[in-house]
């Protein structure tokens, strides 16, 4: 037992040895040593001379109250030559931090006077970093749980390899610099003017929010980004969308290397308020720039297909070989939809279609006109005649090769195209209707009117295609069902108040207290119910399929059929309470 | 002083070059024993090895029948308590000032780093040990009349141990603390009718947070190691009380009649002790006196443990993860490490895996002495006699383990499947 215990205490001791030499020559004390050698043998006057003699090694520190949170620095404890200017050559961490007029630095009587004195300013303030660290792994924040490395000059060992080589360089810097400097054009910060400049110009204001600059709600609020990311996430992002969140549909919108480093030190440097700013400030800014208009694009001939570009329509759209694959088509658009549509659709898209998501985008209105009228002159191929062949160039992309509804942007769509798998639904509806939606499309949806650019025979095509290749069963004749052409009940407020509380009671499972479709129910529900509160699509529904639709219930899919438990004048009532939620919204 | 002459031959001299003895004799009042009876007296006398038996059965002192696990755990919690204390002239349980104390801990303290490498590690390593000891005991069939209390004290002392162990978890207030501690609380959350209660009286709140963190700190501080030393006396206590350690039953010097004590005698106070281990006449045993060889025993359990937990400190640092982010949990969020069996089965059935099997387990252990009467195979490593026992009790420790390794290595994002290689 002896032998054992002989050698135990030994590594006891050898372990307290090994300790007790970490705690008393650190690293930063020959930095320290080194630097008051140096000092000594270029120092002029003996009394400076002393004084550094009779100085030892300590911790050095600044502690910084007027920024935010209270920060201690310690950095000066190694770069303890950072003020000293005769350093200026020497190899870091005895290097003097660079003076500079372009940062303020004045040139006083052959002696540099720094703007941002370190004693008010301390160093992470600008450089990020861990102040109270002590080692280069700590302070510099290469330790990758530190959310706040070196701005520009350090990357952690688990960012992405292809993209640590463009995080680095003086420019991030800028994030922190407009942390005070937040004027819009700012010299000092030419990156963050760019990205915010950027931040307009390519739409990301639609979806993201920034508290003060936009109002975005499809993306996440980008107020913070800076205090929550790190520039290898922001970066990723903004390049690969879908890299963090597999259900992302943020489109790619194809940046170059530079303007994506621009946008990424503009979102560094949102870090919530600013030091500069007040709440009143951050409120008066909110007041004009959320109303901003962007500024606008080209003129001239081309001028509408180039704003088609620069406004990164097709980061979302499709126009001919570019395809963002989350909205609708739009070689055809201009062609198939009028144009008060079209102007009233990109003031705001929920103007005509109450669910989209597309963003109102704040482009002057002769932006608009210019990109109406290119959209209006594209000679697109005239669809083919066949049907199958009209079915894949048209209708695919929403209802879905296989026309289960399931196309590449149904997803996005609401409400969303119709499943035409569904031989239920299909099979219980007159052609006259088909004929109808594919003629006049459906008002409210992304469903456009064909009537335009479809020949008759092409529309009874396409129908008979869908009818026989994907439904494949014959239309069964309908039972003569005792239905109103008109509403019989007159919508007085009474009647308006019991069809509320009709829907009440019986409704609002599925299309919600609100009537927009989104009660608890609706989401295990497909088709989703109808938000009845889409005005353009009740007024497309004349009284007599609204009779239909209650009191028969729609086959294939949840509505089911009220007759037996709701009389006629009920039924009445409900249709003019939905209409009237229709006339309370104008 | 009154009557200086009558001391002649007493000179100052002589008073001040006999002090330093005469100190010395004045607090151990025993030279260092060369005999039998100075050896007992030693034992007897001294404040802090009158713990100790005077003599105690071979079997005690043989390394592989206890491996040492309890001594290891009491030299553990020394470590922790010292530690700790260093510890806490440092820490602020404050949400907005505990990280940055941390890292100053890292940076700025003297010997910052190394305490709390030693405090982390000797707290995953107390959980350890304690569990193995409770393992040796059963397997040795050790909890057996009359050590069944102790049994019982035991698995307390475990409790106590794991709760310690996981109130402590939160005080670093980084990432890994907060989330370990919404997993861990929520699990509380699922216990039937008190469960949800259960977790706000131990948060102070629905959320982890400031209040969360004050309770966290003055139960691992104060309350729990409180309650842990007392516990631990008593099971000190009672394991003279009961006779000393477990030993096989050939062993076991025979035990008086029981109930009739006989009146040859007139017993001294000690006398009145039930049980095989008071020596009363000459009874022939295997014992051999304590000093010096159970100290021995316990200084090498003690240098060694020590000299472990050392080298793991210098060699590893503990985890600092980024600052807490309310907004950002990691994915997956893991309990610590000796619950994430639990964390495991509740992935399963959130009350099964919270309550039900855990519940059941504690209540199995705590009743294991008075379910298990036989009073075969005490005092042996997988006697033959208690193959039943040992065979449920091992298949619930490696079931329990298995659950914790893939609950440690096996789970990614999201808590799904993953491989570690």
């Amino acid at each position: 037992m002896r032998l054992p215990l002989a050698i135990a205490s030994f590594v006891v001791l050898i372990v307290h040895g090994v300790v007790f030499w970490n705690q008393f020559f650190h690293r930063w004390e020959r930095h320290q040593t080194a630097y008051f050698e140096q000092a000594r043998s270029l120092s002029k006057n003996d009394r400076e001379r002393a004084e550094l003699e009779s100085r030892a090694p300590r911790i050095e520190q600044v502690v910084v109250t007027s920024f935010g949170d209270t920060h201690v620095d310690r950095c000066t404890t190694c770069h303890i030559a950072a003020d000293d200017p005769r350093f200026a050559g020497f190899a870091e961490p005895l290097k003097s931090h660079p003076y500079s007029e372009a940062m303020g630095d004045v040139l006083r009587n052959g002696r540099w006077e720094r703007r941002h004195k370190f004693a008010d300013f301390g160093c992470t303030v600008c450089h990020d970093g861990q102040g109270r660290g002590l080692e280069t792994v700590y302070s510099h924040g290469e330790d990758e749980f530190w959310p706040e490395p070196l701005l520009g000059y350090v990357t952690q060992a688990n960012w992405r390899k292809d993209f640590s080589p463009k995080l680095k360089g003086k420019a991030y810097m800028e994030a922190n610099c407009a942390q005070c400097h937040t004027e819009e054009d700012f010299p000092g910060t030419p990156h963050v003017n760019r990205g915010r400049k950027l931040f307009y110009a390519m739409n990301c204001y639609g979806c993201h929010k920034i508290d003060g600059m936009s109002e975005g709600t499809l993306g996440p609020d980008l107020t913070e980004a800076g205090k929550k990311f790190k520039v290898d996430y922001l970066w990723e992002s903004i390049v690969e969308p879908r890299a963090n969140l597999d259900t992302s549909f943020m489109p790619d919108f194809h940046l170059n290397q530079s303007d994506v480093e621009s946008l990424v030190i503009f979102l560094k440097s949102r870090r919530g308020v600013n030091f500069a700013e007040t709440s009143l400030d951050r409120y008066k800014a909110h007041v004009a720039n959320v109303a901003v208009v962007i500024p606008p694009g080209t003129a001239g001939e081309k001028a509408g297909e180039q704003l088609l570009a620069d406004r990164a329509c097709t980061a979302c759209h499709k126009l001919g070989d570019r395809d963002g694959g989350i909205a609708p088509d739009l070689s055809y658009e201009g062609l198939v939809r009028d144009n008060p549509w079209l102007s009233d659709h990109f003031q705001n898209p929920r103007s005509r279609i109450p669910d989209s998501i597309m963003p109102a985008f704040r482009f002057p209105a002769e932006d608009f006109q210019k990109i109406s009228a290119y959209l209006g002159s594209l000679k697109t191929p005239p669809p083919p005649e066949d049907g199958h062949a009209t079915y894949t160039a048209l209708c695919a992309r929403c209802h879905g090769e296989k026309g289960d509804g399931n196309g590449k942007v149904a997803w996005y769509l609401d409400p969303s195209p119709r499943d035409f798998t569904k031989t239920a639904f299909m099979t219980s509806k007159p052609r006259p209707r088909f004929v109808n939606s594919i003629q006049e499309g459906v008002g409210g949806t992304s469903m456009p009117p064909w009537k335009r650019i479809l020949k008759d025979e092409q529309i009874n095509g396409v129908l008979d295609y869908v009818m026989q290749t994907i439904v494949k069963e014959p239309v069964k004749e309908p039972r003569t069902r005792n239905l109103p052409d008109k509403n019989p009940v007159a919508a007085s407020p009474e009647s308006i108040a019991g069809g509320e509380r009709v829907f009440l009671l019986r409704c609002t499972g599925c299309h919600g207290r609100k009537a927009d479709g989104k009660g608890p129910n609706s989401l295990d529900i497909l088709p989703h119910p109808r938000n009845l509160r889409n005005q353009w699509f009740v007024e497309s529904v004349p009284d007599r399929r609204l009779f239909e639709s209650i009191e028969y219930g729609v086959q294939g899919t949840a509505m089911p059929s009220w007759i037996d438990q709701v009389s006629q004048h009920d039924v009445g009532d409900v249709v003019n309470f939905i209409r009237s939620l229709q006339n309370a919204r104008k | 002083m009154s009557t200086p002459t009558q001391v002649p031959d007493r000179t100052a001299l002589t008073t001040l070059r006999e002090l330093p003895s005469n100190v010395w004799n004045s607090i151990f009042r025993n030279p260092l024993p060369s005999t039998d009876l100075e050896r007992s007296s030693t034992s007897f006398t001294n404040f802090f090895l009158h713990i100790h038996p005077v003599k105690v059965h071979k079997n005690t002192l043989r390394p592989v029948y206890t491996l040492g696990l309890g001594l290891i755990s009491l030299f553990l919690f020394l470590i922790l308590v010292v530690t700790g204390v260093l510890l806490m002239f440092y820490y602020v349980p404050s949400t907005t000032q505990a990280y940055d104390r941390m890292l100053d801990l890292r940076g700025t303290v003297a010997f910052g780093i190394f305490l709390r490498n030693m405090h982390r590690w000797s707290a995953h390593g107390m959980v350890a040990i304690v569990f193995l000891h409770m393992c040796r005991v059963f397997l040795t069939g050790a909890y057996k009349k009359p050590r069944e209390f102790n049994w019982v004290l035991g698995v307390i002392l475990l409790l106590v141990t794991l709760f310690l162990s996981f109130t402590g978890y939160l005080l670093p207030w980084d990432q890994l603390a907060f989330w370990a501690i919404t997993v861990g609380t929520s699990i509380a959350g699922y216990a039937p009718l008190i469960g949800k209660q259960m977790q706000f009286v131990l948060l102070g709140d629905t959320t982890v947070g400031q209040e969360a963190l004050l309770r966290f700190y003055v139960l691992h501080v104060a309350v729990l190691p409180a309650l842990l030393v007392l516990l631990i006396a008593v099971h000190f206590w009672r394991i003279r009380k009961d006779g000393g350690l477990s030993r096989p039953e050939k062993a076991a010097a025979p035990a008086p009649e029981a109930g009739v004590v006989k009146l040859k005698k007139i017993y001294g106070l000690q006398g009145f002790v039930r049980g095989p281990f008071t020596k009363v006449g000459n009874v022939p045993d295997d014992s051999v006196y304590s000093w010096p060889n159970l100290l021995m025993a316990e200084l090498f359990v003690f240098v060694l443990t020590v000299s472990l937990i050392l080298v793991v400190s210098l060699a590893f640092n503990a985890p600092l993860e980024q600052p807490v982010n309310v907004m950002h949990p990691p994915n997956p969020a893991k309990a610590p490490w000796y619950f994430l069996g639990l964390q495991e089965l509740v992935s399963y059935s959130a009350f099964w895996g919270g309550i039900g099997i855990p519940g059941l387990m504690v209540a199995m252990l705590f009743l294991a002495p008075y379910i298990d009467r036989t009073t075969h195979g005490v005092g042996r490593w997988f006697a033959k006699e208690r193959l039943l026992a040992n065979t449920i009790f091992l298949t619930l420790v490696i079931l329990n383990v298995i659950f914790i390794i893939i609950g440690t290595f096996f789970r990614g994002p999201n808590w799904t499947f993953v491989s570690p290689f």
